[in-house]
């Protein structure tokens, strides 16, 4: 692979937008949900989830036979359902501990919707290769849409649609949400009962992870979901900063895993989560809350006989 | 030694191939996978899967140069790529380590962040160009495996083998209980480190077969059913091991009567077809052995119950030697004609009833007396208990003196006794029975 | 006028009985202690009555109704052990979430609830740390944050669960006073305490558990060495095996309901 050359390639500004609004939507949406999935430690739940609901992805699409329906978001909510039914089920009714019940719930689901594109690939376009890498690359084939002078690829108002609702919906539940992951009996004391709360988070986590595996593929979905609250959460010290900063690290590396992708020639979604890392990197070493270096700093600080300051206030 | 194992493998048919990479899986796999089930470490695993792929891709890439360059003769050197896998694996682990003791993350998002940004890494890769057989380790390759792939898995297989044998001990000690490991004086930090090291050998050779994100399917599900069906650790091994190997062969046959798809997810799913076998049939564990368990107590409680009612009747009109009539006993027990001669079929089949008169008559026989007697001592030592000892309000009596007089054992009846001071009669005045007195009331 | 009723109130924990037929009637006005042994099910009574436990028989009323119709009135401080420290919460965050019952899910934060906040703060002496991330603070003021917002909530019951754990004296003369302040207000406050000699002098009833209601009253009249020896001595030992033994191989039901 020739970099010189590579640098030398004029990205089209069509697909950059095209292909980085579409994964800024996706991960706007993951990000919100995510975060509060990273605040409860629930980001292996998260994982799962993101894997279970491939079969019914997979079955919706087998009936309507694109990937532009509603139906699908349908399919992977009852996959979704199913898979927290199980893990009940394993969990609450036998010795099987609840990692162990999780992993067996999702693996099955995720061979099951495998074993199924395996079995329809040939009869239906549905490329197993798609879901495990994403395919935002396949924009360019729909059908357009015209906004305001500009055109569009369908699924591009989908993925707007999903990411933006998300989004209102979390911050519309923000109290309700803050004060369950926080605190579960105070949550409890005021009539939010946890088990319904935890019910509409999963909900939730299945309704955008619908957009994410189309944008990024199956395995990476769970990146997009808690990256970006991770990153946060070693920047602000209050949740609505973190959600904000999720936010802008969902933007960032969106566009810059897109332009990645497309400078060198690598998988959208690969480029998108490894952007999203490079950031969370940076806010490791940099980060106002919990930062290596920032501590350092304080510490050399405190070490001249200066007052300690908590970097907090 | 490589020329030789590679010739003698070489000879052999893809079916034969798959059956012995069977084997090397179950070893590697099932055993390892016990621990981490154990250990509650799933997350973990799954982590280490999807850090090794980068590695893994990046060995085939190293390979492919090293055999172009000479330095080796296979484009897909095993030791390479395995090298390459381990040094992913750890580093993988490493990263969350420092994450952890740097910043507030907790462990599920570290797991996360790296399980993702690594195996980003390993598809961005794959821009570089794919490497022939890469594909396998997505999917997997049980299908398809060739003798070289296989000499990477018993050769893993085999150190992950001899490593457990000769320190399962430690291994067992560190995971159940790391304080005590300490205070054994084990090196608690190689060996968590050996462990991991074990683990990402063991996923590397799961992936070959299974494909990367299904290598927890073959980690933790096997084990999860070994440890339904047995309480000992040894035999968890044993059963993980010969699941593993069961799930494995019996997917790759039936996979390839299916299609031409890979086998990884019908091995999967075989997988998970014997847990499902093991939720519901499992001895002691099982869905079926709790049920009949619970029933088997069911009609015990039931059948005392109604022995208990009879003796009250009975009691009422000083134990006539002819016995109660039916009539009477449908109105103790509040049922019609049809929901009672139920109940006393069910008593005469346990052989703790006779009846007399065409029927019309109920009589105990002298296992029913005991019984009976036992019963209802049992059930007016508790009430007097509850009321005495524990301030137990007189409506709340009854409630529970229901279930606890079914299982009292004589070891409990005595020390009752003793703590009450050998009572004669119980709160409501009625007198105690005692069943090791002759039978009042018998058959004759 | 009751503040708090229980009947026959019993919780099972993973097919261990934890609680076992509480019957209680607790009047209002009152500052009252539970004591009892570890895993006698002192927190487990409280979480009961809220209902974040549940309870596989009888039942609980709260000022005369059940518990649901009443949440609004009680205000919850729970053990700092269950709380995660490391939540991107400040001081002043904590003490408002005690508005958010009477505020609704939705309804906007107002200069009415920030100005209870900073009202409940100032009275236990945290106002100066408001903008402060919870992690950053001993235990003692940890402790008086969830004090702040148990105030702010304005409640008319408070169930505290161990408010004294880990706490240094001065703060925990300063709790004491905060508590019977509220309970000159009128309020009841419920607390569960871990210290045996302590609750002798904080509290003006006391209630013995450990399982069952050994006692409750006044707490002279409780605070007798026969009582204690009951609560603390182990002579329930009988009835918790067969209680234990009975929700483990029974049909695994201590009462018809099933257990959580």
């Amino acid at each position: 692979m020739d970099l010189l050359a590579a640098t030398d390639i004029i990205i089209p500004t069509k697909l950059l937008v095209w292909f980085g609004l579409a994964c800024f939507f996706t991960a706007l949406g993951c990000s919100q949900v995510g975060t509060f999935l990273v605040m409860r430690k629930m980001s292996l739940v998260g994982d799962a989830i993101s894997h279970s609901v491939l079969p019914g992805i997979v079955l919706a699409f087998l009936v309507v036979g694109t990937l532009d329906s509603p139906w699908l978001l349908i399919g992977a909510g009852l996959s979704g359902v199913l898979a927290t039914l199980l893990i009940e089920l394993i969990h609450y009714r036998s010795r099987i501990k609840q990692d162990a019940a999780i992993g067996i719930s999702f693996t099955s689901l995720f061979a099951l919707g495998v074993l199924l594109i395996g079995l329809k690939a040939g009869k239906v376009d549905l490329d197993p290769d798609c879901v495990i890498f994403g395919q935002v690359e396949y924009l360019q084939g729909y059908p357009r849409v015209e906004w305001w002078g500009l055109e569009f690829p369908r699924p591009l108002v989908s993925f707007a649609v999903v990411g933006v609702s998300a989004t209102v919906v979390v911050a519309v539940l923000y109290r309700i949400l803050l004060v369950s992951s926080f605190d579960p009996s105070l949550a409890a004391s005021y009539g939010y009962f946890p088990a319904v709360v935890q019910l509409v988070l999963m909900g939730l986590t299945s309704f955008v992870v619908v957009s994410a595996f189309q944008a990024v593929g199956a395995i990476l979905v769970i990146a997009l979901l808690i990256l970006p609250g991770a990153t946060a959460y070693l920047c602000a010290n209050r949740l609505p900063m973190i959600l904000l900063l999720a936010g802008v690290h969902a933007l960032l590396s969106s566009v810059g895993g897109v332009w990645l992708a497309l400078s060198l020639g690598i998988n959208t979604g690969a480029a998108v989560v490894l952007a999203g890392g490079g950031l969370f990197t940076l806010a490791w070493l940099f980060g106002p809350v919990d930062g290596v270096v920032v501590r350092l700093w304080m510490r050399r600080r405190a070490g001249e006989g200066r007052e300690p300051v908590s970097a907090c206030e | 030694m490589n020329m030789i194992l590679g010739a003698g493998l070489s000879g052999l048919s893809g079916l034969t191939l798959a059956l012995i990479a069977s084997l090397a899986l179950g070893l590697a796999s099932g055993l390892l996978g016990t621990f981490v089930v154990l250990r509650r470490e799933s997350l973990f695993g799954d982590m280490l899967s999807h850090a090794v792929f980068p590695g893994v891709v990046a060995g085939f890439f190293l390979s492919g140069w090293l055999a172009r360059e000479g330095w080796v003769e296979n484009a897909k050197n095993p030791l390479v790529i395995l090298f390459c896998a381990l040094v992913a694996g750890v580093l993988g682990a490493m990263v969350v380590t420092v994450l952890g003791n740097s910043t507030r993350l907790k462990q599920d998002a570290r797991l996360g962040v790296v399980l993702s940004v690594f195996f980003a890494g390993g598809i961005a890769l794959f821009g570089f160009g794919e490497p022939a057989g890469v594909q396998g380790v997505l999917y997997g390759q049980m299908a398809a495996i060739d003798a070289t792939d296989l000499r990477l898995m018993l050769g893993a297989a085999a150190i992950v083998g001899v490593a457990v044998f000769l320190f399962r001990r430690p291994l067992l000690v560190v995971s159940f209980d790391e304080g005590y490991a300490h205070n054994l004086g084990y090196p608690v930090t190689w060996l968590t480190l050996m462990f991991s090291v074990l683990l990402t050998m063991a996923v590397v050779v799961a992936m070959q077969a299974v494909g990367v994100v299904l290598v927890s399917a073959m980690l933790i599900t096997p084990a999860a059913t070994a440890h339904l069906m047995t309480d000992r650790f040894p035999r968890m091994m044993v059963f993980s091991v010969l699941f593993t190997i069961l799930a494995s062969v019996g997917g790759t046959l039936l996979s390839g009567s299916i299609s031409d798809f890979a086998a990884g997810p019908v091995i999967a799913l075989c997988a998970t077809a014997l847990f499902v076998v093991a939720y519901v049939f499992a001895p002691r564990h099982g869905l079926a052995a709790r049920f009949w368990r619970d029933r088997g107590q069911r009609q015990r409680i039931q059948r005392e119950n109604v022995l208990k009612d009879i003796y009250r009747v009975l009691e009422r009109e000083g134990f006539p030697a002819e016995g109660v009539t039916v009539g009477a006993f449908e109105a103790e027990r509040r049922l019609d004609r049809e929901g009672a001669e139920r109940e006393l079929k069910m008593l005469e089949h346990a052989g703790a009833l006779i009846r007399r008169n065409g029927g019309e008559r109920l009589v105990l026989s002298e296992e029913g007396w005991r019984q009976a007697a036992r019963v209802v001592r049992n059930h007016r030592l508790w009430e007097l208990y509850l009321t005495n000892e524990a301030e137990y309000q007189a409506d709340h009596v009854h409630d529970d003196a229901e279930i606890v007089e079914h299982l009292l054992g004589e070891e409990a009846i005595q020390r009752l006794e003793a703590e009450l001071g050998f009572p004669k009669t119980d709160p409501h005045g009625s007198p105690i029975p005692q069943p090791s007195a002759p039978p009042i009331h018998t058959t004759s | 006028m009751i503040a708090l009723e229980t009947h026959d109130l019993t919780v099972t924990y993973r097919k261990r009985p934890v609680l076992y037929g509480i019957d209680v009637v607790i009047p209002e006005g009152n500052l009252i202690g539970i004591v009892g042994p570890n895993g006698a099910g002192k927190s487990t009574l409280i979480k009961a009555v809220m209902g974040v436990v549940r309870s596989t028989g009888g039942w609980v009323k709260v000022f005369g109704k059940p518990v649901k119709e009443s949440l609004k009135r009680i205000g919850y401080v729970p053990q700092r052990e269950s709380i995660d420290w490391e939540f991107p919460v400040t001081v002043m965050d904590v003490a408002l979430m005690g508005t958010y019952g009477k505020l609704g899910p939705f309804r906007w934060v107002g200069e009415e609830q920030r100005r209870r906040a900073r009202e409940a703060l100032e009275r236990v002496g945290m106002l100066p740390y408001a903008k402060r991330q919870i992690g950053n603070l001993s235990g003692g003021q940890q402790q008086r944050v969830f004090l702040a917002r148990a105030l702010a909530q304005d409640s008319d019951l408070y169930l505290m669960d161990e408010p004294f754990a880990g706490v240094d004296a001065a703060t925990e003369s300063a709790i004491v006073e905060l508590l019977k302040e509220l309970r000159s207000q009128g309020k009841t406050v419920i607390v569960v305490h871990h210290d045996l000699q302590s609750a002798r002098e904080y509290f003006d009833m006391l209630l013995l558990l450990n399982m069952r209601l050994v006692a409750f009253g006044p707490t002279a009249e409780v605070f007798t060495t026969e009582l204690l020896q009951k609560t603390y001595g182990g002579r329930l030992t009988i009835l918790s095996e067969m209680a234990e033994k009975a929700a483990r191989e029974g049909t695994g039901k201590l009462h018809p309901k099933n257990e959580p």
